[in-house]
């Protein structure tokens, strides 16, 4: 038989591959994928109707399918975190370490490969919210878009972060679910900010500094929706998703090159 | 042969636990070396730090001088590894796993193809490659596991337990072809709690027991470093005359003779091999009327159970 001819593989190949690897394990779970898809269409079908006609805001329904196009990305991108305790449990994440891969092609792969996945998968949905808010600016909704993508990265990124330093499924769970409450609740993705500082001007602060609130301002702002914008200039939210990007994406490879190894999953 | 693996007081612990306790191994280039120990050995511990997924407490251990603390990128570029328990989601095929790792190891498109294939095949797992793993069976899943090794043809494959759950043919067969990986140039270790597979694959036998090597050498070293090891019984057709069992007593590689009642000689000695042919010249030269004659080595198991007191069952018994 004859030696098999092997290519250096570099690195930008190596990161597709991983990126390749979590998009489509993705897709494999097509029962959650679907699920998800009729959860979307019934909240803007359903709830956004009904509780917009009870919701004394002006043009609230497109205020909220707006937010709820953000609020999926934000659930879709966190999954990848779970798919590491999936991995764990079957010994997975201990094969990936032993790849001819570095840590931190790993990592940033599967930052990317996360995110990537969650705007694919959102990428579809959004266009259905499109469909009911409209576009009024195109080149807004590219700039807005791009946004929302770096924001999936950053999620993606810090779900990895958190699941790699709890290694604890039930622990990671239970914050994920602490995190959703809080990372939701507290930003505009349902509501304006004025009626949150109203409610409490602490809950208006941590609101003003949420990753969420500036993805879902921008969206706002890129589907033309402005009538209640958080920031005036669409850059700030651009900047404070940036900032939240790279913070999680190189803090998840620092963590993951001094840290990680496998065993001692819970 | 230079050593392509060079392991340095390698350590692990967990906890108060030592799994691994300074571990002082060197695998020669091109051989294949057995790590043989029950469950609870140090085995896969070993591996584990080897392929760079856990990081030794102390010490080390070199690949190809490439320090695994210090350089596991490169480590990793070296080794190709089947682990113990399948790695696989449930919802992946085999074909999406042994393919994706192959371009992951660098092979070419064309390679790739070819080789998933072939491997795939003579796995006997091509008809099932589009099946999600969850339906297939441990021996299934084990051979997607080897596969991954077989198709990548590392520079160091290092297999753990690569035929558990798997039927006797098809144990047969893949120790085939991991015998020919080597000769194409692959070094290999091969963890195993099989005496018989650490046997007959092994160049050299480490033996481990609660993390600590006990000796290494070839699996017939180890079995004649046991005084009196290598059993021979001369059954006669009548008593043996004293002056016979004198005559064998002198050999000096004879330990011990035993004299059964119905008529048979029992000899524990060394290098069965080597004394056998001066026995029957004995027998012969002596006119003794022999019915039969039976020689045994001693196995992998009694090396063990020299070494440790305890045969590798109550050793896996003890270790849980």
């Amino acid at each position: 038989m004859r030696k098999p001819k092997k290519r250096g593989v570099s690195l930008t190949r190596k990161l597709l591959f991983v990126v390749e690897r979590d998009v489509r394990l993705f897709f494999q779970y097509k029962a959650m994928v679907i699920m998800r898809a009729i959860w979307f269409v019934s909240q803007i079908a359903f709830f956004g109707l009904i509780a917009s006609r009870m919701v004394a805001i002006e043009d609230y329904f497109r205020y909220y399918v707006g937010g709820l196009s953000t609020m999926t990305l934000y659930s879709a991108a966190i999954f990848i975190g779970f798919d590491i305790y999936e991995e764990a449990e079957h010994g997975v994440f201990e094969y990936l370490l032993s790849l001819p891969v570095s840590r931190r092609e790993l990592v940033l792969g599967r930052s990317i490969g996360g995110g990537l996945r969650a705007f694919i998968y959102v990428g579809a949905l959004i266009c259905i919210a499109l469909y009911v808010t409209g576009v009024a600016n195109p080149l807004n909704l590219l700039l807005a878009l791009f946004s929302l993508f770096l924001f999936a990265f950053g999620v993606s990124g810090m779900s990895i972060t958190l699941a790699v330093a709890i290694k604890s499924s039930d622990r990671f769970d239970i914050l994920m679910g602490v995190l959703d409450a809080l990372v939701v609740r507290l930003s505009t993705a349902m509501y304006p900010l004025s009626v949150v500082k109203e409610a409490n001007v602490f809950y208006g602060w941590i609101a003003n500094f949420n990753p969420l609130t500036y993805a879902s301002d921008l969206f706002r702002w890129g589907a033309g929706i402005e009538s209640m914008l958080t920031f005036e200039n669409p850059l700030l939210p651009l900047l404070g998703i940036i900032v939240f990007f790279a913070f999680f994406t190189f803090v998840g490879i620092v963590l993951y090159d001094k840290n990680i190894e496998g065993g001692g999953w819970q | 042969m230079p050593a392509i693996i060079r392991m340095e007081n390698l350590t692990k612990k967990f906890g108060n636990f030592v799994a691994v306790d300074h571990l002082n191994l060197e695998v020669e280039e091109g051989e294949i070396l057995g790590l043989l120990g029950p469950n609870g050995a140090g085995k896969t511990t070993t591996i584990l730090m080897l392929a760079t997924v856990i990081r030794p407490t102390e010490g080390t251990a070199y690949v190809r001088d490439y320090d695994v603390r210090k350089n596991p990128d490169k480590v990793r570029e070296l080794l190709g590894i089947a682990f113990q328990e399948p790695k696989m989601l449930w919802v992946s095929t085999p074909w999406d796993i042994v393919n994706w790792h192959a371009k992951v190891c660098g092979l070419s498109t064309s390679e790739r193809k070819q080789r998933v294939k072939e491997v795939l095949e003579a796995l006997d797992m091509w008809d099932y490659r589009r099946r999600n793993v969850h339906a297939l069976s441990g021996g299934m899943r084990k051979r997607v596991e080897l596969a991954k090794v077989l198709i990548q043809r590392p520079k160091i494959a290092i297999v753990d337990e690569p035929t558990a759950q798997i039927d006797i043919v098809g144990k047969h067969k893949i120790w085939r072809m991991l015998k020919e990986l080597c000769e194409q140039g692959t070094t290999m270790i091969l963890a195993t709690n099989e005496l018989y597979e650490a046997d007959v694959l092994s160049d050299r036998v480490a033996i481990m027991h609660k993390g600590k090597l006990l000796v290494c050498d070839t699996p017939k070293k180890l079995k004649d470093s046991i005084v009196g090891g290598d059993v021979v019984e001369i059954q006669f057709e009548a008593d043996p005359s004293p002056k016979i069992v004198e005559k064998l007593k002198q050999f000096k590689e004879v330990v011990k003779v035993v004299k059964s009642k119905s008529s048979m000689l029992r000899l524990y000695l060394n290098k069965v091999e080597e004394v056998v042919p001066k026995i029957m010249g004995v027998l012969m030269k002596d006119g003794a009327s022999v019915s039969s004659i039976r020689m045994s080595e001693p196995s992998l198991d009694d090396v063990f159970a020299h070494y440790t007191g305890l045969t590798l069952e109550e050793a896996q018994k003890e270790g849980g």
